[in-house]
């Protein structure tokens, strides 16, 4: 077997106290796409209910569902994820699993951290658990998962993983622990 | 002689704090609450600086943000900070500052001399006096001139400070905290509204830090008490809004230097916000009028509301008397705060009377008033020592300091920063709001309401009303606190002074620009407010006129026999205040500039020698140490490695791009100039598309996966933008076609194994694949799965050698990599970087991002052949146009260099071997290399004709360097016309 490696495999690591910023590997990507007009039938037969607007993410069990547009998802499933492998011939199927790197912010100045980094509104009342916003941080685009009240997931192109992890770091500054 | 002294008791200072700073050199004490310029004056520093033509003494006018004068250079070696309002400084133990534009002293200034030779600097000097005697003189004088102006210096020293920012959100933003503003943001507050209520200033209140009411202060602590506890309000201190911009952006920008903070711990010394604001309120106040007469910025001249703050905040004040000059009433509540303070007042007041109730209140403080009056001059050096009055009262009088109290100008620049010009209103002799979007109010002194009770009952309306406008219905109105008789203004504007002296009569003291300056620029045309601004330099300095541009264009309406509406007033533009330019640049600076892109493999290429270079903003192996320590060497020796071995380079950057669904063949069809309609499964294509004006957009190459499915590769370049074209062309223009696009670019790696050895190579890898010719033809492909990974293979060459290219997921892209290199390392298989992968495809005759430049045709890079006859495709109808079909084009050839002492750069021009070397030739280099088969340099590039002219010799010149060569236009493919390499 080939080893996998992190495109953060050489990032200096954050250290923070009140605030955890860290890489969540092991997660599979899945892309899929209509090409019937059955689809959302046929997506929901396999993965459950959908997220019905773009800013709501829809959590079934260990899969994390993203409505990317008109007719498009993302699957956001565990390590090992058959999802791809049943939706084969149903739809278009593009695998994504190298293409994207999560970085999780935890901890109660998480909201303020990305508010340096991202145009969103990050009010608690606004951006709750559940939330998703498409948008961009140093530039590049991202898709920012509101898990938990004080914890976000961002989903970050891989060409750029290093780039955006540093902008978020460097962000953060205020918050990390004084090595 | 102007004197100032601290008044025992009083004052917003916490004499329990006592604080330490430097000025210029020496100790300056004061206390917490003090600003730079309250400890100066309570130091009695009158005199703090020149001014910036002539070099006169001065002192400080104002004690706000509008400050003139006051500048000063804060800080010391990188954290040198220039021309710095000491009204807007905090005073903290530790802080540097020192006067600037005086040599060897503000006390004593050589360059004081230019107020003898003033008569040469008056408005338009520049333009008269250094404009000859040739034509290129200005350039000449330019250095000189521009050592000799100006205020402070800025270090060349990297900014060691950490300057940051934030997004941010909030219902109802409203701008200022004096009475209108926290009456607008408490009431908009209390309506569960998300309010911020921002201030430039190091407390809330406007006005009232100035007063010395209790009945005031109570209600100004009790509304600041209210607003914080509020969990929906967020209250912002020494932040100023230097800009509104469409969709309601404000920009905001916090000052946190007096916090002293430590970069090194992401603590920043300023703080820029972009604030979305659903609605604005404005409240920014109005900023007093200086009057214009004979010597008017000595040293202890400045606004009477400037004493006044200077008395009750900061409880410093003139040591025995002060005059104040005026033309309303407003000017009153400084004299009375003045005389409470135990200062002797006289007024002179330019109205023939005054009120009877003021003529009471101020008798009962022993004021003398002289109605009918103004000041003649002012007599004294390096302060005020006299004033002479002239008018009904013509008497001299022995004081401190003179308050100048010309009337009221409204803030009114964020409310203009969107487009809207500002209106004159009469009663309030001044400019106000010419109106307001929808979801923008103002209130209080900026609308020219200068009443306490009315600003707050203004404020609190606009309040409710922005809260209303967010869609938040019920609130509770703040009111004015109970007794409250509002001021009454009572304005008499006058703008020429109408007793004066022969002395300077200033109108803008920090651009130096008097009225007869003003009076010149009429005389000589000009007249309109924008040209008086750029003749005389009115209002270009960091004040911006705050405190000069209404007297001018008054003055100008005067001479011109015109109303000042009529004049007019300059453009209103961000920034507000001055700004450091760090706070612009923010966090992006350094490494943080702009995002790097970087390959599944850089991490291989650091750890192994690779020498990087930016393309876009990708970093892309450029060579490796192995083959040499420079580019020059090192690429030589890598194209000779894939001439005769193998080699291995990373092309991850290329764009990749996954087409799939049943009429994803048709959409490809259609995209590219040649068919794909029938490209069988398990087979690649080369592919050129057009721009739908028949421009080449890109080329690249498109693999068939299965009936369904497409796997395309565009160049590094231009990926995003065909990915882009794809989406757009699908769901705008082909709406019928049913077809799903998904970007691959970042999920998959790629690498080139190149080189005669490269099958030998790859079968070393893949051993149980294979790779046979019969197998895996030219422009064939397989995918496989290799170590629990899907591996695919695309036999195509970008060299013109023996190549494929292994694509895999990017998380295995580093151990796939290193796997090759191992196992085929008995064929001597080494990586290869950029220059060498563009050299070899220079060789080939393969056209790349230097000749698809958005401007050629089809046919001017040789590919017109390619493109279907039969079928239709995009840019089809617009490549036929009768300029894109000349021969005259400038289209591809191969150049090779006739003189082997010489070299050939890249972008040089072509002329014909009869051709003056002159003007734009008749094309240009495109791309340059040695030739490793060659042994020469050759190139590609653009000649007028093209091949057409294949066997000439030509010129190349480049001008920069003044070089010429001779070269021989050939074929662009140098090597293997045949292509028997790529089929081998």
């Amino acid at each position: 077997m080939l080893e996998r490696r992190s495109a953060l495999a050489s990032a200096k690591p954050y250290v923070g106290s009140t605030l955890k910023i860290a890489e969540r590997p092991g997660f599979t990507l899945t892309q899929v796409a209509g090409l019937s007009p059955d689809f959302e039938t046929k997506l929901s037969t396999v993965v459950g209910p959908l997220p019905e607007t773009v800013a709501r993410a829809q959590v079934n069990d260990a899969r994390t569902l993203f409505r990317l547009g008109p007719g498009q998802f993302w699957i956001v499933g565990p390590e090992t994820d058959d999802a791809a492998a049943k939706l084969q011939g149903q739809c278009a199927v593009t695998p994504l699993n190298s293409s994207r790197v999560r970085v999780s912010l935890e901890g109660a100045p998480a909201r303020e951290a990305l508010s340096r980094l991202m145009p969103v509104d990050l009010h608690p009342s606004v951006f709750t658990p559940g939330g998703v916003a498409l948008t961009g941080i140093h530039h590049t685009p991202v898709t920012v998962h509101c898990a938990a009240e004080n914890a976000f997931d961002i989903y970050v192109m891989r060409t750029f993983a290093v780039t955006v992890w540093e902008a978020i770091t460097d962000a953060a500054r205020l918050f990390a622990d004084r090595s | 002689m102007t004197r100032f002294r601290r008044l025992p008791q009083g004052g917003r200072i916490d004499r329990a704090k006592p604080v330490s700073a430097r000025f210029d050199g020496k100790a300056l004490g004061g206390f917490a609450g003090d600003t730079l310029a309250s400890a100066l004056l309570a130091n009695d520093q009158v005199l703090i600086g020149r001014s910036f033509k002539y070099h006169r003494p001065r002192g400080l006018v104002a004690a706000g943000i509008e400050e003139p004068n006051g500048l000063f250079t804060l800080g010391e070696g990188a954290t040198t900070e220039p021309n710095v309002a000491a009204t807007m400084v905090d005073l903290v133990d530790g802080l540097v500052a020192r006067t600037q534009n005086a040599w060897p002293s503000a006390g004593f200034d050589l360059m004081a001399v230019n107020s003898i030779l003033s008569p040469l600097f008056q408005s338009g000097f520049y333009y008269k006096t250094f404009m000859g005697p040739t034509k290129g003189s200005w350039m000449f004088y330019e250095p000189f001139i521009r050592e000799a102006a100006g205020l402070g210096k800025a270090t060349g020293l990297p900014d060691p400070d950490r300057y940051d920012m934030r997004y941010a959100f909030c219902d109802v933003l409203v701008v200022g905290s004096g009475p209108a503003g926290l009456a607008a943001a408490l009431t908009a507050g209390r309506s569960g509204a998300r309010v911020v209520l921002a201030d430039q200033d190091s407390d809330f209140g406007g006005s009232l830090l100035s007063g010395n009411d209790a009945g005031h202060e109570a209600w100004r602590i009790a509304c600041i008490g209210e607003l914080k506890s509020l969990p929906n309000a967020e209250t912002c201190a020494r932040t100023t809004v230097q800009g509104l911009y469409d969709g309601n952006l404000a920009v905001l920008v916090e000052n946190r230097s007096h916090l002293r903070p430590d970069a090194r711990k992401g603590e920043a010394r300023m703080l820029l916000t972009q604030l979305r604001a659903k609605t604005i309120v404005m409240a920014t106040g109005a900023i007093e009028r200086p009057l214009v007469f004979s010597n008017n910025d000595r040293p202890g001249v400045m606004l009477a509301s400037a004493l006044r703050s200077y008395t009750n905040r900061f409880a410093v004040a003139p040591d025995k008397r002060a005059v104040i000059v005026t033309n309303n009433d407003t000017a009153y509540q400084a004299a009375l705060d003045l005389a409470t303070a135990g200062v002797a007042v006289t007024v002179a007041d330019h109205r023939a009377s005054v009120s009877a109730d003021i003529l009471s209140r101020a008798g009962a403080k022993g004021i003398a008033i002289f109605p009918g009056s103004g000041i003649f001059d002012v007599e004294g050096a390096k302060g005020v020592t006299r004033v002479k009055l002239g008018g009904a009262h013509a008497v001299t009088i022995e004081c401190d300091a003179v308050g100048m109290a010309g009337g009221w100008s409204p803030v009114v620049h964020l409310s203009s920063h969107g487009g809207i010009k500002p209106k004159f209103d009469e009663a309030a002799a001044g400019f106000v709001p010419g109106g307001f979007p929808a979801s923008h109010y103002g209130a209080g002194a900026m609308m020219g309401t200068y009443g306490l009770s009315a600003a707050i009952a203004e404020g609190s309306n606009a309040g409710a009303s922005a809260a209303s406008y967010a869609g938040f219905g019920k609130t509770r109105p703040v009111y004015a606190p109970e007794h409250v008789t509002d001021r009454s203004y009572a304005i008499l504007p006058t703008w020429a002074p109408a007793y004066s002296a022969k002395g300077k009569a200033f109108v803008d003291f920090q651009s130096d620009v008097t009225i007869k300056d003003v009076k010149i620029a009429h005389q000589e045309g000009y007249r309109s407010v924008e040209h008086l601004k750029r003749y005389t330099t009115l209002g270009m300095g960091t004040d911006q006129g705050k405190t000069s541009n209404i007297n001018a264009l008054a003055l100008m309406a005067e001479y011109r026999g015109i109303t000042i509406p009529e004049a007019g007033t300059t453009t209103f533009r961000p920034p507000y205040a001055p700004l450091t330019m760090g706070a612009i640049a923010g966090r992006t600076v350094g490494a943080h500039f702009r995002p790097v892109r970087l390959s599944p493999l850089h991490d291989w290429h650091v750890k192994n020698g690779a020498t990087f270079i930016d393309a876009g903003l990708w970093k892309r192996a450029w060579f490796y140490s192995w083959a040499g320590a420079t580019p020059e060497t090192a690429y030589v020796k890598e194209m000779e490695l894939v001439r005769r071995g193998v080699g291995l380079a990373d092309v991850s950057t290329l764009g990749k791009i996954d087409i799939q669904g049943p009429d994803a063949a048709e959409f490809l069809n259609r995209v590219y100039v040649n068919g794909f309609a029938k490209l069988p499964v398990g087979k690649v294509r080369y592919g050129v598309m057009l721009n739908d004006d028949g421009i080449v957009l890109d080329d690249g190459t498109t693999a068939r996966i299965s009936d369904n499915q497409f796997y395309m590769t565009t160049t590094t370049a231009q990926a995003g933008e065909v990915m882009s074209w794809l989406e757009y062309l699908l769901q705008c223009h082909w709406t019928d076609l049913n077809v799903q696009v998904a970007s691959l670019t970042d999920e998959w790696a790629g690498m080139a194994v190149s080189g005669p050895k490269a099958r030998e190579a790859l079968q070393l890898a893949f051993p149980a694949e294979d790779l046979s010719n019969d197998a895996l033809p030219y422009m064939g492909c397989k995918d496989f799965p290799f170590e629990g990974v899907t591996v695919r293979l695309l036999r195509m060459s970008f060299s013109g050698e023996l190549a494929y290219e292994v694509h895999v997921a990017a998380d295995y892209a580093i151990s796939l990599w290193a796997h090759i290199l191992k196992a085929a390392a008995p064929t001597g298989i080494k990586p290869y970087g950029l220059e060498a992968l563009a050299s070899l495809r220079i060789e080939k005759g393969h056209v790349a991002g230097l000749e698809l430049d958005h401007r050629n045709t089809l046919d001017d890079l040789g590919l017109g052949k390619m493109a279907g006859k039969e079928k239709d495709y995009v840019g089809r109808a617009l490549r036929f146009r009768e300029d894109c079909q000349s021969p005259e084009r400038w289209s591809l050839v191969g150049l090779e260099l006739m003189e082997p002492d010489k070299k050939l750069r890249g972008g040089s021009i072509l002329f014909a071997a009869t051709d003056e070397i002159k003007g734009h030739g008749r094309g240009y280099i495109t791309s340059v290399t040695w030739s490793t088969e060659l042994n020469t340099f050759i190139a590609l590039g653009l000649y007028k004709g093209g091949l057409g002219h294949e066997g000439e010799e030509i010129i190349a010149a480049f001008p920069l360097k003044n070089e010429q060569a001779r070269l021989k236009i050939v074929s662009p493919h140098f090597i293997d016309k045949e292509g028997a390499r790529l089929h081998a």
